[in-house]
């Protein structure tokens, strides 16, 4: 009995920990896939017409994507020794099968590291364009990266194309994950909701700054193409959303009466939206119930039959009060993003009747608007996670393996769990505090306007080692001629750094950051 | 030979990659952590402008050997996941301290605490996570590990000897690397006597603690032990050629065909520990043959690794050609 609390423990705390990570790297992963689409489009637009202000987001954003690349690859690391270190029979089972999967992953990570290292290190390097071109792979690698491990993630919920006997897999199709129903439904909702949330945060940060007064043309580029990216992807990911419960109620009908707080099994079961799946009833409190609506949506017909509940022993149903509520959460936020959607979209087709310009319009009561998307997105993804994730409980590969059978025996998961969370946390609040800082001010916050910055500053008293700002410390040629508007973009290489008739661009361009 | 069989040299081969990657690459931060004097800011400058580029390159291969590990041989992934917790959760950390100290430094322009901070934890982080890792290979050759006892690895001596050689090592690659990198811009020029001096020094001490891990191994690893004196007298034997030629070179001041010379001296390790271990994966515990995925996972797996390093490896030597000059004005990012 002790040992099954000790084990029932043990399994609670690998959870958590897993939970928290994977939610943490997901937080910095969505930016490693939105974000190179977004820069392909701004520096694009650089390229073509040599618009200072297009290089200036691009240079912005790409400061920031180092950052937020950085964390995700490390995070992610974590998670590929935490499967072993917490789910050790689970890997030892089903490794091979998610190989393929995994591997190819490999190669995706692969190929953004070796290509972002050239993006961001090689403006001076390269030609504006083949720079701009070091992107494509780092964008098509972000998006593959996701495809790769959603389907090992889809292969946990509906698995299947593997003979085991006993406990032990004797074949597995190479391709199993890849043959996933759930994946094609998975996939697509995941990129779109990486989409969702770059361009929601990247409207948010502008708003943000329009809010404030700074309502320049840098500030409402910005705001335009993350509000197009949130607001566009919005119904489709309304669709794809659908598709990918559709999938759910065929092969885990378990997961979508949790879902839906449905406990009993019945022809013409209704759909509740919002409140609270209460276990000891089995009713949904709170909830707004619309009769037959759920057979209608699932099955077309009002009579189609709905698995709930109760058609599993209560030890073995997944928490419906916690997946309904982070379903309810999810399809609410998404719904919310979609009505801006069409809100926006109404207002822009009559300010271009009347021929009115900017066309996207920017009150103080849309810019607000604005500045929720990123976190809605954000909250809507990790709400959604909590739904796949919840919803397959008990099971970590769904009818395959239980939870409690492949969580690590090993004593220590509290002190690693409250270190993690620690590390975390802390780094997070540090990237914070670096991102805000990043975000203050237009096109560069160290360039004042006027070059108020006394020419005769001595290099900051500490060494700042990394190579960085030139201009204030390269003491190794100390004396090289500052200017004081300090656009040291040129100064080297200048013929390599922009085409002839560039020569003019790096105004605001030049900045750092 | 058999798909594992070509796997497991497959792996070898990433583990070189790393190794010999970025191993220097955590070699540069025990430096950092170590500079002092009057160069010392000048020295954390050329390190960090050689690092830039490549760092997150260069990681991947771990993550590359850990995948094919799981997907391979997952039964040996259990066993390691569930007995060496505590040296990989230390490397754990040393990785993410690493990697986010290293960016929060670069971009972080002080608002999140002064730089130089950032700067330690870099380095700090940098030499933990490399003696972490060679106190878990070492236990791969001993086996002497248990699921109930987490700490067992990090207290024998032949595992906190091979952590030493780990950092010892990569700090004696870095310095080589350095001493090529700084020589060839007039503005780090000043810095090539100090690295070279480094060099020198760690390929001594690298080699002394070669000669301390011998009889530590019979005693403590005496299954690969005998095998290391079937197989791997030849890898040795290049081993010691590579470190001999690297000190003439770098006394010569050839400085690119040192960094040629001190990759095989380390190389050599590796590939005479590998073929030791072999068949074994974790000895006593899990071999080649009981740990094996299905054979048309393996194939599949090795199909899937071939396409890749066929689009890989040419883009990787494309960035090392483009990145083979740091340029410690050339700063991070967009600039
Ligand atoms: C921007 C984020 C976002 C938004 C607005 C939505 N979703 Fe979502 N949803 C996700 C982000 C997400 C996700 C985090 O990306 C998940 C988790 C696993 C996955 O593949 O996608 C997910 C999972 C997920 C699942 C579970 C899939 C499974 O377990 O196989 C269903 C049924 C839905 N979603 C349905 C919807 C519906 C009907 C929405 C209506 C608006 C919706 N989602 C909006
Ligand atoms: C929905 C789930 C996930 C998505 C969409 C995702 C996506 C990504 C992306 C885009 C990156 C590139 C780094 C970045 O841009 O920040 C990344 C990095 C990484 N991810 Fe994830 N990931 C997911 C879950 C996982 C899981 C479950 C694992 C562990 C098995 C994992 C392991 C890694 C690793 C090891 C890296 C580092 C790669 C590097 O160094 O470049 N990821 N992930
Ligand atoms: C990156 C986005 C993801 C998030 C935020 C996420 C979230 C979660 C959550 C909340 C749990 C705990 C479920 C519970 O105990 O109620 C969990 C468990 C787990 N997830 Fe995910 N997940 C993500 C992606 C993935 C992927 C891509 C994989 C596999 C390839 C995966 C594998 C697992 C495993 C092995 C567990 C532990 C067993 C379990 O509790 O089911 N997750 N995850």
């Amino acid at each position: 009995m002790e040992l099954a609390a000790g084990v029932a423990g043990a399994t609670d705390l690998a959870r958590a920990q897993t939970a928290f990570s994977l939610a943490f790297h997901i937080c910095f992963a969505v930016f490693g896939v939105g974000m190179p689409w977004l820069l392909l489009y701004t520096e694009g637009r650089w390229v073509r017409t040599g618009d200072p202000g297009w290089l200036a987001l691009t240079k912005k954003w790409s400061r920031a994507f180092a950052v937020l690349f950085a964390v995700g690859a490390v995070s992610g690391t974590v998670l590929s020794f935490e499967f072993g270190l917490l789910w050790p029979a689970f890997m030892a089972r089903y490794g091979g099968v998610l190989g393929l999967s995994f591997t190819l992953e490999g190669f995706a990570f692969f190929a953004e590291a070796v290509f972002l290292g050239m993006y961001l290190y090689g403006w001076r390097r390269l030609s504006p364009r083949v720079h701009w071109l070091t992107l494509w792979p780092i964008a098509i690698a972000g998006t593959l990266s996701t495809v790769f491990i959603i389907t090992a993630n889809a292969w946990m919920n509906v698995p299947g194309h593997v003979r085991e006997v006993d406990g032990t897999v004797v074949s597995a199709e190479p391709l199993a994950p890849f043959l996933s129903p759930a994946a094609p439904a998975q996939v697509v909702h995941m990129l779109l909701a990486a989409l969702m949330c770059t361009g929601g945060v990247v409207a948010g940060i502008y708003a943000v700054g329009m809010l404030r007064g700074r309502r320049d043309v840098y500030h409402q580029r910005g705001l335009r193409i993350g509000l197009t990216a949130v607001l566009g992807c919005a119904p489709l990911q309304f669709v794809s959303g659908d598709l990918a419960a559709r999938v759910v109620g065929a092969r885990q009908p378990l997961k979508l009466a949790a879902m839906e707080g449905l406990l009993r099994t019945q022809r013409g079961a209704p759909l509740t939206i919002g409140g609270f799946y209460d276990e000891s009833t089995g009713r949904v409190r709170f909830g707004l119930e619309l009769p037959k609506l759920l057979s209608l949506l699932e099955g077309f017909h009002t009579d189609h039959r709905i698995t709930g509940l109760d058609a599993a022993p209560p030890a073995d149903r997944p928490n419906a009060l916690l997946v309904h509520s982070a379903f309810t959460l999810m399809v609410g936020l998404g719904s919310a993003l979609l009505a801006l959607a069409a809100l926006v979209t109404l207002v822009m087709v009559r300010r271009r009747r009347r021929g009115q310009r900017p066309l996207l319009p920017t009150g103080r009561l849309w810019l607000w608007a604005a500045v929720g998307t990123g976190p809605a997105a954000m909250l809507a993804m990790l709400a959604g996670w909590e739904v796949t994730e919840g919803g397959r409980q008990p099971w970590i590969v769904y009818g395959r393996m239980r939870v409690a059978d492949a969580v690590t025996s090993s004593p220590g998961v509290g002190w690693t769990f409250a270190g993690t969370v620690t590390l975390y946390l802390g780094l997070a609040g540090a990237l914070l505090l670096i991102l805000r800082r990043m975000a203050t001010g237009g096109p560069g916050p160290d360039v004042p306007p006027t070059p108020v910055a006394p020419i005769p500053v001595p290099p900051t008293p500490v060494p700042r080692d990394d190579g960085e700002h030139r201009d204030e410390q390269a003491p190794s040629t100390p004396h090289r001629p500052r200017r004081p508007d300090r656009q040291a973009p040129d100064r080297q290489r200048p013929e390599r750094q922009r085409p002839g008739r560039r020569r003019r661009v790096p105004v605001g361009g030049g900045t750092d950051r | 030979m058999t798909a594992a069989d070509l796997l497991l040299l497959v792996m070898v081969g990433g583990l070189t990659a790393y190794a010999l990657l970025a191993g220097a690459d955590f070699g540069a931060g025990v430096w950092d952590l170590f500079a002092r004097g009057r160069d010392a800011a000048d020295q954390r400058r050329l390190i960090a402008a050689a690092l830039g580029p490549v760092w997150e390159a260069n990681h991947v291969w771990l993550i590359f050997v850990l995948v094919a590990l799981f997907s391979g041989f997952s039964e040996a992934f259990g066993i390691i996941g569930s007995t060496l917790e505590v040296p990989l959760l230390a490397a754990l950390v040393g990785i993410v301290l690493r990697g986010s100290a290293y960016v929060y430094r670069a971009y972080g322009g002080g608002a999140a605490g002064p730089d130089h901070w950032w700067g330690r934890v870099f380095a700090a982080a940098s030499t933990i996570t490399p003696f972490a890792l060679g106190v878990t290979g070492a236990a791969l050759a001993t086996g002497d590990l248990a699921p109930a006892a987490p700490w067992r690895p990090c207290t024998n001596a032949f595992g906190l000897v091979c952590g030493l050689f780990a950092v010892t090592v990569t700090a004696f690659l870095a310095a080589v690397y350095l001493c090529r990198d700084a020589a060839t811009a007039p503005t780090t020029a000043h810095l090539v006597p100090g690295l070279r001096r480094r060099a020198l020094g760690g390929a001594l001490a690298s080699g002394a603690l070669a000669a301390v891990l011998l009889p530590l191994l019979w005693s403590d690893a005496p299954v690969v032990a005998h095998r290391f004196a079937e197989r791997s007298i030849p890898f040795a034997v290049a081993s010691a050629i590579g470190g001999m030629a690297a000190l003439a070179l770098l006394w010569r001041r050839r400085f690119t065909a040192a960094r040629i010379a001190a990759g095989l001296a380390v190389a050599g390790v590796l590939w005479g520990w590998a073929a030791a271990q072999y068949p074994d994966l974790v000895v006593g515990r899990s071999t080649a043959t009981s740990a094996a995925a299905p054979e048309a996972n393996l194939v599949a797996l090795l199909i899937a690794i071939g396409l890749g390093m066929a689009v890989i490896v040419p883009s990787m030597v494309l960035l090392f050609r483009l990145f083979s000059h740091p340029d410690v004005s050339d700063g991070h990012g967009p600039g």
